[in-house]
């Protein structure tokens, strides 16, 4: 389905992403893993459109997206939930919502998409018209990801769903993502809760400092001597 | 105290002209973060425009507003495709400013050249209508300034808050990038904010040439007052703006009577002062601003 071929992303001068190639195959849930600064968001970006590549492409239904900005990469069923969420705090609920549905393909199926994310995440209907900035952590982070659902994706890419959240909101979220793929979305996500996010996806990627270093499935990753090191013992505790 | 009224009421009616040039600076600030200094200079030339329509044409000033308005939207979209679209997208927001008073300098001295330096104003037959209530003198034209001024600030409150690209606005003085990873398309909304600001310039161009006499030269301080009045009001609400421009013009219509004349600028900057130090976010306004230091 999506497919990222030897991508590079320099910020100015500074190199955030090397020759960094993956694929994510229709209807699975793949995860992208790694320290801070590792480039994961700075891909999820470039993916979305939100960044310009210096080198590479990045191919979706055997589609070239390069010359594409993000409104048409959300046209054809790619959908970002940003890192820290990025609400509109103000505006209600529903209007962010509505804002998820923005562009016409979307709009077709607003009242079907609407009616999907109310039954993903219940409490977002009865705080329908309440301000978002109002919600508690685990609330927004429902209402960032039924936002992309609005957009009737086909691919969502999630950075950082746990960032803030407790253990326990941690797992709700993820059983949630874990329900949204069911329901046929396919999923790219970048996780710094490495074994939740090893356990849930069928394929994951390691990257360090632009580079994609290790891949595997998520169990293959989760028995790699190497990531239970440097990731998953670290934070073992978490768990 | 029937004098304190009308002092009061007196600067209500000034202050309704402060409210819409706010309100248009409010939605153009709201979404780019641009200080549009020009906003005054687009009021007096939509004011000639108005003047030439009624003395070549002989268009009432109020039917006036069917023309002026679409026209200050065309020129707003105008505008930002041309001065704008590129610099919003800069980091640095200085560039949209110096943009701002460049394009404000340009036309001020176009207009000199076009309308000369002579005083203008629209003498219509209802001019000099006063309706007398209780002692208190409140001239027709201003009170319809003040009826036109609520009228816009309702149209504008409407466009946020029912249609979709005023949501999207709104969404966008938020956050434009979040906007964009909707689909949305930021220039899009930029560029209808934008307009409608500039066409909110057009009605207060319809006020400024009824109530007042105007030249060339007069755009500077009604963006002043105007920015004045939307620290008051707080950004990105319409009401706040208008209501800031009421309170600026009373505030001055009271310093002009307990102080004279001379001393209505002293209180207006004055007070532009003190909120700026110690209420940033203005009278009204909800979010309180980050702090960086």
């Amino acid at each position: 389905m999506l497919e990222v071929k030897e991508l590079s992303v320099s910020y100015g001068d500074v190199v955030a992403l090397m020759d960094v190639s993956l694929e994510v195959e229709e209807g699975s849930i793949v995860a992208l893993v790694g320290s801070n600064g590792a480039g994961k968001s700075t891909l999820l970006k470039a993916i979305a459109g939100l960044l310009r590549p210096s080198q590479g492409q990045v191919l979706f239904m055997g589609e070239d997206l390069g010359h594409l900005n993000t409104k048409h990469r959300v046209d054809r069923g790619i959908v970002l939930v940003p890192e820290g969420r990025r609400l509109f705090q103000g505006l209600t609920v529903l209007d962010n919502l509505r804002l998820g549905a923005y562009i016409p393909r979307a709009r077709a199926s607003y009242d079907e998409s609407l009616e999907r994310v109310f039954g993903l995440f219940p409490v977002l209907k009865e705080r329908a018209n309440g301000r978002a900035g109002l919600l508690s952590g685990g609330e927004q982070q429902m209402l960032a990801i039924g936002r992309a659902v609005m957009a009737h994706p086909r691919l969502v890419l999630i950075d950082e769903a746990s960032l803030g959240l407790s253990p326990i909101l941690t797992r709700t979220i993820f059983a949630l993502i874990v329900a949204l793929n069911q329901q046929g979305t396919t999923v790219l996500m970048v996780e710094q809760n490495i074994h939740m996010a090893l356990k849930i996806s069928s394929k994951a990627y390691v990257m360090k400092t632009g580079h994609i270093v290790l891949s595997g499935t998520g169990e293959e990753l989760l028995a790699n001597d190497d990531v239970r090191k440097a990731y998953v013992g670290e934070r073992g505790s978490k768990l | 105290m029937t004098v304190l009224m009308q002092v009061v009421i007196n600067g209500i009616l000034l202050g309704s002209m402060y409210g819409i040039a706010a309100a248009g600076l409010s939605l153009i600030f709201g979404t780019m973060r641009i200080i549009f200094l020009a906003q005054g200079t687009m009021i007096v030339f939509f004011a000639f425009v108005v003047y030439w329509l009624f003395v070549k044409l002989h268009i009432d000033p109020y039917l006036c507003l069917l023309i002026v308005v679409p026209l200050a939207f065309l020129v707003g979209l105008g505008l930002f495709y041309s001065l704008f679209r590129k610099a919003v997208a800069l980091e640095d927001r200085n560039v949209t400013l110096l943009l701002a008073v460049g394009l404000m300098y340009l036309v001020d001295n176009a207009m000199l050249k076009v309308w000369s330096a002579t005083p203008r104003s629209v003498t219509i037959s209802y001019s000099n209508a006063v309706i007398v209530a209780g002692g208190i003198r409140v001239p027709w034209l201003r009170l319809a300034l003040l009826g036109l001024a609520f009228a816009s600030a309702l149209v504008v409150f409407l466009f946020l808050k029912r249609t979709r690209i005023g949501t999207a606005v709104r969404a966008a003085s938020e956050d434009l990038e979040a906007t964009k990873i909707q689909g949305i398309s930021a220039i899009w909304v930029c560029a209808i904010s934008f307009a409608v600001g500039i066409g909110l310039a057009g009605v207060a161009g319809v006020g400024l040439a009824t109530v007042f006499s105007f030249d060339y030269q007069f755009g500077f301080v009604w963006a002043i007052k105007a920015l004045v009045a939307l620290s008051l009001g707080g950004i990105g609400n319409v009401f706040g703006a208008l209501a800031g421009g009421l309170i600026l013009g009373i505030i001055e219509n009271l310093a002009a009577y307990y102080w004279g004349i001379a001393w209505i600028d002293v209180a207006s900057y004055g007070i532009f002062m003190l909120v700026l130090i110690f209420l940033p976010q203005g009278l009204f306004g909800r979010r309180a601003l980050v702090k960086k230091v």
